[in-house]
């Protein structure tokens, strides 16, 4: 079997090779470099003012100040563990902000950037890994879905909302987050099969962080992720991921596209996973310190705060302002959870069911007049 | 009052809760077009348009996943399972997602689905056509499960599943489609969680769901003309259970036998007669036993006739149970 | 093995060239976690924390409080080769917090959660007494819960509203729950719906006292259980079987009262105080109340009395016992009143029937279960004789010692008590005359047979010393009129003043 030679200049070196990352690649969406530079694509343009900028730098530093909080939280037993976003914060927030009001999100488990700009308060993704709920927040108030655990199982909800939107006739898209081990789940690829079928009005975008807790990409697909796309009928595009102004062109764009109804687009968001998977994850088994290193090269948040500096957007009292305003959130954060009540032992009887049943209303009051026998 | 088989019951209650609500949509494959591959749908897509009645790809848990989407969207989805054994790659959907969501939002997310599934053998198939999995979600905190054994039952049953704000999986007998009865399309019918008494009796009570009520039924009249009187009781839903009328029952005739075509093992007999036997403890004049199938994979249909219950198996356990 | 890092001090913002440390928050020996405050520092404007980069063990503080330091020299040593937690693990053992390593709260670190317990489990004490439990209120969908949101700066790039995108309806399930609420109100009629049957519940044992009682050929509807809620235990079996009262937490009222005796009232100081006692109704008592009641308020009784002089049917007793047909069976004035019933109903078959009402028909049985009413410990009971019309005098006679035998013992059998055509009560051996009986539920007539005295009588125009009995018929009026039960009750009576009118008959 032939591949296309075009392909051949395309794909990636196996991570954690040796080999430098990120070759000059013609279909990689970038429109700020590591570096700081702002660089054009002909096919995304992005109108942002210079307050626009800093607002989203803002965004990405609190959210990573709220993730080291949470980390530091977890090291301490506050929380059973938590799912890191270190190094994500630019997909996350791009992916975010570039959904209008009446759009869903369905995100994993990790999309703490995006609940962060769908006005999620953070103790209520904290609660869930602290174990007091499944997630605290009003999904549909928020437009953003309770977080989904089993891999990819809500890459089916969001094609099934989107189909929903089709039939209300709404200007409106489904945006559903998955990662790279995702693409490998059965039920990721029927929903690009659905999506496709019914041209529905959704948008899946893919944080390929390069690693599926310790299985690499390249266990998981042979073809680079946004050229499976084609393969279901639908366009594919690989934009740089800490690269939060493409991300935000390439989503914005694909969510016009899929409001239109010209149907689904899979963005791939090529990006890198810092921390671990979770936090007793202990990723030095399976990668090395190098790439390590070098992805710190390409840091989201560096690089835009590079260009705010070196531009002149923005100066020394605004970054301090942001850190400042980072300090207070986690305080706030550390505070909140460590004051949060626990859940009260009937409320597992609580939510079964719409219309509960005598079964479970039987054992609720067992429990409780089990629970009144103790002393104390 | 008008006669309908339970297939046909089944598409008049699919098109009085279409009419009823327009949020309703059927999704499965083969349901459009074609009209299912049991006519069960026959005829709804010409009526509603293909937004209401989809022919979906051939994915099961896609099937289910998207209907999960579509209630949140706040669509009453119907699935079609095509058959009782294709619905495990929608397993994992029901179980994980259907099932928890009202729980894991804390009632802000309610899956007013409802699943259909044919099931049971007595149709001469091929394999995985005739399996009866009700207890795998009858298990599952978080559903609802009903099976319907008469026309009747079938055209009022699924408009109430379908209206119902839970996720409920509806088994429908298969083998029973072409049965006819009388059905009153204006009475109301009983609520949708309760067992019912079908036939009266003194000596014995014999429990049956499905497919498995007119086999009950026939060993009961055949019981009769040996001296022997039992009281049959259709018990509609699977979980909840509705054991109020068993428990009457049995406290006066003292012997309790359950019929289900699943294998015997860990199947819904085993639930029932434990609660039975804890309730109904004192007036038990013989354990509760049970009639299933054996615990075997479903044989071919050569020897499906030899694996399912039928009136002898029955009746040679009421006489077990009449001889303690 | 050791690894020694060391914390130099950062430039805490605006171009920090130095800082005083002002105190120190951990100490030597401390083990300190990534990001714990490690010491207070004073800058141009405020005091910070400084929080820790590496998680160990403090080796050493490097300044005393008080002193200032230069931005980039080192403050604390920290050793993050060593073990973070507890005790020294072994070789193989995980750093804290890894997989496999120790975690807070004497836990053990896995990927997806607080980790197990390495706790031993103990039983929690109770409380003495039982507790009610608290009325369940209904769940309800919660509002979000209020941490206080601090900041509400909104970002600058905040999506304008999409002003053509329609609100999410719940839709649809109004009128689902209009649908269900119809199904809920009404009663239900499917068609197929049926009233269940109508037998009695029944009587209440373990299966283990049910299978003894068997073995025992007790039958459990005759004998009253004292267990919770009616439960009949083992020791009702047995005193059952004994035809005692059983021993237990009974008073004597209760115990008098099953046999059917006086209550005796225990004697108190003053006023009606403990002077009455409460039965509890149930078992035998309860169902013959109910049989009582149904034939009394249903039939319309009449009774006819007839007195008689039977001394020529004790005199005939006395020869017949002497015959080896009757040899060794008890030959009792009961069995010749059987006997002359049993002719009489043949001349008569119609006392002999029961009033269908259902039916609207009288049916009149060719057979003769001849049902004696006995006194037994438990209560009034009435076994029948199955078509004692066709018995023999032996055979009669065997029969009605078999009943009484067995109902002595508390072991008639439920089949024994059915299917009776008509009854005859012995108020005789009581010393009782005559009395007005209630027909047993289902029968048309039955005869009370009272004590046999020896009375003056008119004999071939003399006053003689007679054995004289009296003849009590009650009969239902549906189905036997005057004339008929007179004739009845007439033929009885002519057989037992004079035996060989059985010749006749």
């Amino acid at each position: 079997m032939t591949a296309a030679p075009e392909m051949q200049e395309i794909v990636d070196p196996v991570p954690g090779a040796g080999e430098p990352h990120l070759p000059a690649q013609p279909d990689l969406v970038q429109l700020l470099t590591p570096e700081g530079e702002r660089v054009e694509h002909p096919d995304y343009a992005l109108d942002v003012t210079d307050e626009e900028l800093c607002s989203l730098y803002r965004d990405m530093a609190l959210v990573r100040r709220w993730d080291v909080e949470a980390t530091a939280l977890q090291r301490q037993g506050e929380l059973g563990i938590w799912a890191s976003l270190l190094g994500q914060e630019a997909a996350q927030v791009g992916a975010g902000r570039a959904m209008g009001t009446g759009d869903m999100a369905f995100p994993t488990y990790r999309e703490h950037g995006v609940a962060w700009t769908r006005d999620v308060d953070p103790l209520h993704v904290i609660s869930l890994f602290r174990g007091n709920d499944l997630g605290g927040w009003d999904p549909v108030a928020r437009r953003f879905n309770l977080y989904t655990v089993v891999i990819g199982a809500q890459c089916l909800h969001a094609t099934g909302y989107a189909m929903g939107i089709q039939r209300d006739d709404a200007e409106a898209a489904a945006l559903a987050f998955l990662g790279d081990g995702a693409t490998s789940q059965g039920e990721v690829n029927e929903s690009f099969i659905w999506a496709a079928t019914f041209s529905a009005p959704v948008v899946f975008f893919c944080q390929n962080n390069q690693y599926a807790i310790s299985v690499p990409i390249e266990r998981q697909s042979r073809v680079p992720l946004f050229q499976r796309a084609a393969g279901f009928g639908f366009p594919g595009v690989r934009v740089d991921g800490n690269d939060v102004l493409a991300v935000l062109a390439v989503t914005r764009a694909a969510l016009a596209r899929a409001r239109e109804g010209s149907g689904p687009t899979f963005i791939e968001a090529f990006t890198y996973r810092m921390g671990a998977h979770t936090t007793s994850d202990d990723p030095t088994r399976y990668r090395l310190a190098g790439e390590l290193e070098e992805w710190k090269l390409r840091d989201p948040i560096a690089r835009l705060k590079a260009h705010l500096s070196r531009s002149g957007k923005a100066g020394p009292d605004f970054f301090a302002a942001v850190d400042a305003e980072g300090d207070e959130l986690a305080v706030r954060i550390r505070k909140g959870t460590l004051e949060m009540p626990d859940p009260a032992g009937t409320e597992m009887f609580d939510h079964v069911y719409a219309e509960q049943t005598e079964e479970i209303a039987a054992q609720r009051a067992e429990f409780l007049s089990y629970h009144e026998g103790f002393e104390q | 009052m008008t006669t309908l088989t339970l297939g046909k019951a089944l598409n008049t209650g699919l098109r009085k809760a279409m009419e009823d609500d327009p949020k309703v949509v059927l999704m499965g494959e083969d349901i459009g077009k074609l009209g299912g591959v049991f006519r069960i749908t026959d005829g709804l897509q010409k009526d509603f348009g293909e937004a209401r009645v989809v022919d979906t790809p051939l994915a099961e848990a896609g099937i289910i996943g998207t209907a999960v989407g579509l209630a949140m969207r706040g669509y009453r989805p119907v699935c079609e399972i095509q058959f009782d054994g294709f619905v495990f790659p929608a397993y994992n959907q029901i179980v994980t997602q259907v099932a928890k969501i009202h729980a894991r939002s804390r009632g802000r997310l309610p899956m007013p689905i409802t699943i259909r599934i044919p099931f049971g053998g007595g149709i001469g198939a091929v394999e995985h056509h005739s399996e009866s999995p009700e207890a795998y979600f009858a298990h599952t905190t978080g559903l609802k499960v009903v099976a319907v054994s008469n026309p009747a039952d079938a055209y009022w049953m699924l408009q109430q599943a379908i209206a119902c704000p839970d996720p409920v999986v509806f088994f429908e007998p298969k083998r029973r489609y072409w049965d006819k009865a009388d059905v009153d399309l204006d009475v109301a019918p009983p609520p949708l969680f309760t067992s019912r008494v079908v036939r009266a009796g003194d000596d014995l009570t014999l429990l049956a769901y499905g497919p498995m009520v007119k086999t009950a039924l026939q060993a009961a009249q055949a019981a009769e003309e040996e001296g022997r009187s039992i009281e049959v009781i259709d018990l509609r839903t699977l979980s909840p259970l509705d054991l109020g009328p068993v428990e009457e029952s049995v406290r006066r005739t003292g012997r309790c036998v359950v019929v289900h075509e699943a294998q015997t093992n860990l199947g819904l007999g085993a639930e029932i007669a434990t609660r039975v036997t804890e309730s109904c403890f004192h007036s038990l004049e013989a354990p509760v036993l049970r009639v299933g199938g054996y615990d075997v994979t479903y044989p071919p249909s050569k020897l499906e006739e030899e694996y399912l219950p039928d009136l002898d198996r029955v009746l040679d356990v009421v006489d077990r149970a009449m001889e303690f | 093995m050791a690894d020694l890092r060391q914390f130099k001090l950062p430039d805490v913002g605006e171009g920090l060239t130095e800082g005083e440390i002002l105190q120190w928050l951990v100490a030597v020996g401390d083990v300190v976690t990534t990001n714990q405050p490690l010491c207070e520092v004073e800058t141009a404007k405020a005091a910070v924390e400084l929080p820790s980069p590496y998680a160990g063990t403090v080796v050493e503080l490097l300044h005393e409080p008080g002193t200032t330091v230069d931005v980039g020299a080192p403050i604390i040593t920290i050793d993050i080769g060593g073990p973070a937690a507890d005790d020294a693990p072994a070789d193989d053992t995980p750093a804290a917090g890894l997989i496999g390593g120790p975690a807070p709260g004497g836990r053990t670190s896995v990927l997806v959660g607080y980790g197990p317990k390495n706790t031993e489990a103990v039983r929690r004490p109770r409380r003495s007494g039982a507790a009610a439990a608290e009325r369940a209120t209904a769940p309800q969908v919660l509002p979000e819960a209020d941490y206080g949101s601090g900041s509400d700066r909104p970002p600058l790039l905040a999506t304008a509203p999409d002003v053509r995108s329609k609100p999410v309806r719940p839709g649809g399930v109004e009128m689902g729950r209009a649908a269900e609420q119809h199904a809920t109100d009404s009663e239900a009629a499917s068609g197929q719906a049926v009233a269940p049957g109508r037998r009695a519940p029944r009587p209440l044992a373990k299966p283990p006292v049910r299978k003894y009682a068997k073995d025992c050929g007790v039958d459990l509807t005759t004998v009253t259980g004292t267990g919770d809620g009616g439960v009949i235990t083992r020791a009702d079996v047995d005193a059952a079987r004994s035809g005692a009262a059983p021993s237990g937490a009974r008073t004597p009222a209760e115990l008098a009262a099953e046999a059917g005796t006086v209550v005796r009232f225990p004697v108190v100081d003053a006023g009606t105080e403990g002077r009455e006692q409460r039965i509890p109704v149930k078992g035998v008592r309860k169902h013959t109340a109910a049989a009582m009641v149904a034939s009394a308020f249903t039939a319309p009784h009449v009774t006819e009395f007839l007195t008689v002089d039977v001394t020529r049917t004790m005199q005939l007793r006395t020869r017949l016992a002497a015959r080896p047909e009757l040899a060794g069976l008890r030959i009792s004035p009961l069995l010749f009143v059987a006997k002359a019933l049993l002719l009489a109903a043949h001349r008569h078959p119609m006392v002999n029937s029961s009033w269908d009402e259902a039916a609207q028909e009288i049916v009149v049985k060719d057979y003769v279960n001849l049902g004696i009413a006995a006194a037994t410990p438990r209560g009034l009971i009435v076994p029948n004789v199955k078509d004692a019309g066709r018995l023999s005098l032996a055979e009669l006679a065997g029969a009605l010692a078999d009943l009484t035998a067995t109902a002595r013992e508390g072991r008639t059998s439920p089949t024994a008590m059915s299917g009776g055509t008509i009854t005859i009560t012995n108020v005789g051996v009581f010393g009782v005359d005559t009395g007005t009986p209630i027909l047993n539920p289902g029968e048309s007539a039955i005869l009370a047979f009272g004590a046999v005295r020896e009375m003056p009588w008119v004999h071939k125009g003399k006053i003689r010393i007679r054995q004289v009995t009296q003849l009590a018929l009650s009969f239902d009026h549906r189905v036997v009129d005057g004339e008929l039960g007179s004739r009845f009750l007439a033929d009885i009576g002519a057989v037992l003043h004079d035996p060989g009118t059985a010749l006749a008959f």
